[in-house]
């Protein structure tokens, strides 16, 4: 059964009440609150800002190997601080899909601050057990990411961003949610040219191809009526990007703080409204949950000032992250994006929280 | 053909010999299995003592693939970020843990005594162990403040509160209590508890004594913060498992500078340590428990050659038609095996049954000289039960194989004379040269060094073998004793017909006469020895806490309770005792556990400079007065060492000991060599602040104190008590006899495989008596025919009986004075290194020869009564 969702967000409308209201410094905890106008410092605010509450490090990309083999990966780096600030816990968690067999790896690790997780604040340098992610030259922000799955799929990759940072949001704070508290600082780096090995057990594989950072900071991603998200890094073969997420209300609905971005090909960002269409769902068999598996979007293409609609296809059902550890369930997947009439016209990372159990950060 | 032959031989010979006289039969099954019952239940015990042994993270961690550890103290923290960088990205869970011991506080009434529990407490990470990603390890995340539960929660920042919380295990207390109050170094502490411990369901439950906590909380509640005391590393599952276990030992190695700044090893290794370390008194425990075996076997042989003389007449008759030797000696065989392997089941059931009983005093033993132990049960294993059953079945088989050829070689024409003389025994038990040839090979082997096992262990293999040959040679001479015994009885007893004719008997001894005095013979001869060695040990321990306790009041940590413990007492409190206005003088020690080539010792530091607290050692090598280790001013690094050390590194006065200390390797030259039955793992003493420098820590082991004059030790003992409840205080004459009750607690074990060998051996007599009675089943009819009564029948077979006791506790005595001589000069030196003076203890000796000689009287009389009774015809 298809249950299409449509909604048409009131962007102007919620601009001109957010502006209005006054943002404070601080969460009712005590931690900082991203404001409108921040001027952000690079390498620095690559690094750690344990004023706030919530920070991730966010990779997603999809490899090729020289005999046409195609992998997606996701490693991700979270820092979350203790309600009492009292200390941090570091999550981490990485992912990998073959697709030519459709088997996906994951793990998950949880440290607190200290010898086997950290995060530097003077730039990025972040690790935790044997992963890591290092800015080793600040200057072309160059990358270097060290990650795997226990021992069944380690990787080892560079990354050169081919597009610029891309700070999302209205001057410099992405907005989540009604609350003036529920926004983040959003950092990208859309699209990073990658290049590296992937190793499942003897076997190591040279690859190369794309990936997408998000490096976001927060002290409340959420509101009170919002139960997950619906997220995508959509890299289109004609070197434009597409960021976009839809907060889900408890009732079904979409959050009117929902929102998408074109990213042009030098790098500027352009919001633009959409509508997000189910085509089918995936019931996992370890949490139960029903995912979304296949999803036209329609949106306004900013290039041709018209409509148009894609279809994101995963390159297997089963790529559910699930949360053993740090207790939030999720689907992160990599995907196909196929025009209307069915051509591959990009990649895509979906990823679908709060359908387990309500998202709660 | 001959098989069917055998199976009719079992079935109308044995089987009716059986069914006629089934309490004869029930009696050789019981005696054979009470001997494999004593070796199983040592057996299990010994096997559940090491199996306790664990490295307790396996518990939650599953097998590690390497461990380090410092080679002496502990290792900082911050090798940790170090580790992880040199191991890069390769896929390993790195794991650091801090261990602590602690113990119950004493019930009232009872702050004297030793030996309370010792709970391990393991502090590990309990937010990073969850990267095993294993469902078990969830609910270390989930407790409420308020509530116990076991139920896991998400809620991760449960785990790296503050305020330490314990995790126990079901097996501590089914019914999780809220708190629990736990002597840690000096203070008593209540920690609340968290939940049970959780385990996989299908791997075994954490044992009873094993607490945990997080790394975090255990470092400060033990003042080990940035310490470790060791780090476990797990290889990620997934392909080329072996080879990425096996490149890491390399690069952990270069790290630890081979050995330097830390040792590289495996938890099969720590149990192999383990292992080794008591395996010299786990051997001892077995060698005595064959003695009852040995014994057993005696009586078994006895019994088997008792049936075929009975039933010569039937033998005689299947020869005569023809049935041939080999057939008869298989049946005979056969019916040995039956009997082996009924006793070696039923020595199963009371072997299982006996170790639930001597596990407990094996474990209490194993926990007061080595490490702590869990051990409160010992499981039956396929392995032990083919043991037991084997055991059994060869026992039975020696012991039958000699009367089987006997059977099988009488001529019938010999056999089918009625009366025939009984059989004088073999060649062997009739010879002096034999018996003095076991004896000679016996002092040959006493010369023989020990067997040498790995981390300095040895076990006195050709001692062992010396004491069985002794043990045989003096069976066979001790039957030379009961002619001129049974002369002199009949020169005593005068006119008594009953005296004379039993006395008779023995002056041409049968084989069953020999074999009964040298079962007896080798149960009190094993069991006077070890009284020797008891009694000697005793005395010399007497003698050195005597010497070596002169303080008025001992104090350690009250969780100090026993050879593993780590408590410590703060170096304030240590200084507040010593400052007290009531004292004249205090001695500090500190004492670290270290390996010395991967040999395990411990490493003291005593004040050295002060005569007046410095510790009266009884010196095997004593150094010269003006040695410039009674002057720590003169900063020579000189150390004195226990006798038990110089046994297990080789090494005397003069040489130079290489030690491991966190401050980096040390070399000490030997300045003197003292007597220590404190530990067999052996000591090195050092000025203590040199090894508190090394250590950089300034807690202490033990102080011990000197009173002013005039005061009462017991009244600042009880002052000091209030002042320190987590304290333990010993005034001088307290610790003494709380030494020497743990000295005996140890000894308690040998003591009950002795009585059980007494037991069997006599057990034995009367059933010998038995059989020498139905043998002569003529001759009763005749003397009931000449008008004795059953009285004086009676009287015979106890006159009987009598003789061969003395005989059997002359000699038992005699061999005695060489098995002591030989458990403490060759033995006990060869497995412990203890130098011990040789003590008699004649009240005792006398008081088991004659309690022997007064149970055989008994028994014997009894048996007669039984025989005085036995129709004439009877057939038997």
């Amino acid at each position: 059964m298809k249950i299409r969702f449509v909604f048409i967000t009131g962007i102007f409308a919620g601009a001109a009440f957010f502006s209005r209201a006054q943002v404070p410094l601080f969460t009712t905890e005590g931690f900082a609150v991203p404001q409108p106008g921040h001027a952000f410092l690079f390498p620095q605010d690559h690094g750690a800002h344990p004023e706030f509450k919530l920070e991730w490090w966010y990779l997603t990309g999809h490899l090729f190997s020289k005999d046409g083999r195609r992998f997606g990966y996701q490693a991700t780096f979270f820092r979350s601080a203790a309600p009492d600030k009292s200390t941090q816990v570091y999550l981490a968690h990485m992912a990998v899909i073959d697709a030519k067999t459709g088997k996906f790896y994951y793990q998950e690790r949880l440290n607190r601050e200290g010898w086997d997780a950290d995060v530097e604040l003077g730039g990025l340098n972040v690790h935790n057990g044997p992963w890591s992610l290092r800015m080793t030259d600040t200057k072309n922000s160059r990358m270097e990411l060290h990650g795997g799955v226990r021992a069944d799929a380690l990787f080892a990759l560079d990354l050169f961003p081919a597009k610029p940072l891309v700070i999302f949001g209205e001057n410099g704070v992405s907005r989540k949610g009604a609350e003036p508290t529920a926004a983040s600082y959003y950092l990208t780096f859309p699209r990073l040219r990658t290049t590296g090995t992937i190793t499942f057990g003897s076997e190591t594989i040279p690859v190369t191809g794309e990936s997408w950072m998000d490096h976001e900071i927060s002290s409340s991603q959420l509101g009170a009526d919002q139960v997950g998200w619906d997220w995508a890094g959509i890299q289109f073969n004609d070197g434009r990007e597409i960021m976009l997420y839809r907060l889900r209300l408890r009732d079904g609905m979409a959050d009117p703080a929902s929102s998408l971005t074109w990213v042009d090909a030098a790098g500027t960002p352009k919001k633009s409204t959409f509508t997000w269409e189910v085509l089918a769902r995936w019931t996992s068999p370890s949490t139960g949950a029903v995912y979304p598996s296949r999803v036209r979007i329609t949106t306004m293409d900013p290039a041709t000032k018209q409509e148009t609609a894609f279809t994101l296809e995963p390159l297997a059902q089963s790529q559910e992250l699930a949360g053993r550890i740090g207790g939030i369930p999720y689907w992160e997947g990599a995907c196909r994006v196929l025009s209307a009439d069915g051509h591959e016209i990009g990649s895509a990372y979906l990823e679908l929280t709060g359908y387990a159990k309500d998202l709660k950060l | 053909m001959s098989a069917s032959l055998t199976a009719l031989f079992l079935r109308r010979i044995t089987l009716r010999h059986w069914r006629t006289s089934p309490k004869q039969s029930a009696l050789l099954v019981l005696i054979l299995s009470l001997g494999v019952a004593v070796f199983v239940s040592i057996r299990l015990a010994n096997h559940a003592a090491v199996a306790s042994f664990e490295n307790f993270t396996g518990t939650l961690t599953g097998q590690s693939d390497w461990i380090i550890r410092a080679p002496a103290g502990t290792l900082p923290e911050n090798i940790l970020p170090e580790l992880r960088e040199a191991l890069g990205s390769r896929p390993v869970h790195i794991f650091p843990i801090v261990e602590a011991t602690a113990s119950p506080p004493p019930e009232p009434g009872a702050e004297n005594r030793f030996g309370r529990p010792t709970y391990t407490l393991m502090g590990l990470d309990l937010v990073g162990i969850t990267n095993l990603a294993r469902p078990q390890d969830k609910p270390f995340y989930g407790h409420a403040a308020d509530s116990v539960q076991t139920e896991g929660s998400d809620d991760f920042w449960n785990a790296v509160k503050a305020t330490p919380w314990l995790w126990i295990s079901r097996d501590f207390a089914p019914i999780l209590p809220t708190t629990l109050k736990l002597v840690i170094d000096e203070t008593v502490r209540t920690l609340p508890v968290s939940g049970a411990i959780p385990t996989a369901a299908d791997a075994p439950r954490a044992p009873a004594n094993l607490f945990i906590l997080d790394l975090a909380q255990l470092q400060a509640i033990t003042g080990k913060n940035g310490r470790l005391d060791r780090v476990e590393f797990l290889v990620e599952s997934g392909p080329r498992i072996a080879e990425r276990r096996a490149e890491l030992q390399p690069i952990l190695e270069k790290l630890g500078r081979s050995g330097e700044r830390w040792i590289v090893t495996t938890p099969g290794a720590r149990r192999d340590a383990a292992e080794t370390m008591t395996r010299a008194f786990r051997l001892n425990l077995t060698i005595l428990s064959l003695i009852a075996l040995l014994v057993g076997l005696y009586l078994i042989f006895q019994a088997l050659d008792g049936a075929v003389v009975r039933r010569r007449p039937e033998i005689a008759i299947l020869r005569s038609l023809g049935v041939e030797e080999s057939t008869i000696r298989r049946g005979w065989l056969c019916e040995s095996a039956i009997l082996g392997l009924l006793g070696g089941a039923l020595g199963l059931l009371l072997g299982w049954a006996g170790a639930q009983v001597s596990v407990r005093a094996v474990g209490q033993t194993v926990n007061a000289l080595y490490y702590t132990t869990t051990v409160n049960s010992a499981n039956l294993t396929p392995v032990e039960i083919g043991i037991g059953l084997a055991l059994g079945l060869i026992t039975a088989l020696i012991a039958g194989w000699w009367p089987a050829r006997e059977a099988a070689r009488t001529p019938p024409a010999q056999v089918l004379q009625r009366g025939a003389a009984p059989a004088a025994g073999h060649r062997i038990m009739r010879s002096l040269a034999a018996g003095a040839g076991f004896v000679l090979a016996g002092l040959a082997c006493a010369q023989l060094p020990p067997l040498h096992f790995e981390a300095g262990s040895r076990f006195p293999f050709a001692g062992y073998a010396a004491a069985f040959l002794w043990i045989f040679g003096a069976g066979i001479l001790c039957a030379f004793l009961l002619p001129p015994i049974a002369r002199l009885g009949i020169g005593a007893g005068g006119r008594s017909a009953a005296v004379r004719v039993a006395l008779g008997h023995l002056r041409k001894p049968s084989g069953r006469h020999r074999l009964a005095a040298a079962a007896l013979l080798c149960a009190i001869g094993m069991t006077a020895g070890m009284a020797i060695l008891v009694a000697s040990f005793d005395q010399t321990m007497q003698g050195w806490v005597r010497r070596t306790l002169q303080a008025d009041l001992y104090i350690s940590s009250s969780g100090a309770q026993s050879a593993s413990s780590q408590n410590r007492i703060s170096a304030a409190a240590a200084h507040d005792m010593a400052s007290h206005a009531a004292v004249a003088h205090a001695a500090l020690l500190v004492a670290y556990p270290i390996e010395i080539d991967h040999i395990p010792t411990i490493l003291s530091g005593v004040d050295l400079d002060d005569p007046a607290i410095r510790p009266d050692l009884p010196w095997i090598a004593a150094p010269a007065l003006d040695d410039p280790i009674f002057d720590s001013s003169r900063g020579s690094l000189r150390a004195l060492v226990s006798e038990t050390f110089t046994a297990r590194f080789n090494l005397g006065r003069g040489d130079t000991v290489r030690l491991p200390t966190p401050d980096g390797v040390k070399s000490v030259v030997i300045a003197g060599v003292f007597a220590d039955y404190g530990n067999e793992r052996g000591s090195i003493l050092i000025a203590r602040r040199q090894v508190s420098t090394w250590f950089a820590d300034d807690t202490i082991t033990n102080v011990s104190l000197y009173v002013k004059p005039g005061v009462d030790p017991d009244t600042l003992r009880a002052e000091l008590a209030q002042r320190y409840p987590g304290l333990s205080l010993f005034t001088n004459a307290r610790l003494r006899n709380e030494v020497l009750r743990i000295f005996h607690q140890t000894f308690s074990i040998t003591y009950a495989l002795e009585v059980i060998g007494v037991l069997v051996a006599v057990t034995g007599l009367g059933l010998t008596l038995v059989s020498v009675l139905l043998d002569r089943r003529d001759e009763l009819t005749t003397l009931r025919a000449l008008g004795f009564q059953r009285r004086e029948i009676a009287l015979a077979a106890s006159v009987e009986g009598l003789a061969v006791s003395i005989c059997a506790a002359v000699g038992g005595l005699v061999l005695s004075l060489a098995l002591g001589w030989l458990l403490i000069h060759v033995i006990n030196k060869q497995s412990f290194g203890w130098t011990l003076s040789y003590a008699l203890p004649w009240r005792q000796l006398a008081a088991l020869a004659l309690a022997v000689s007064a149970t055989g009287w008994i028994v014997s009389y009894g048996v007669g009564l039984w025989g005085a009774d036995l129709p004439a015809d009877r057939e038997e």
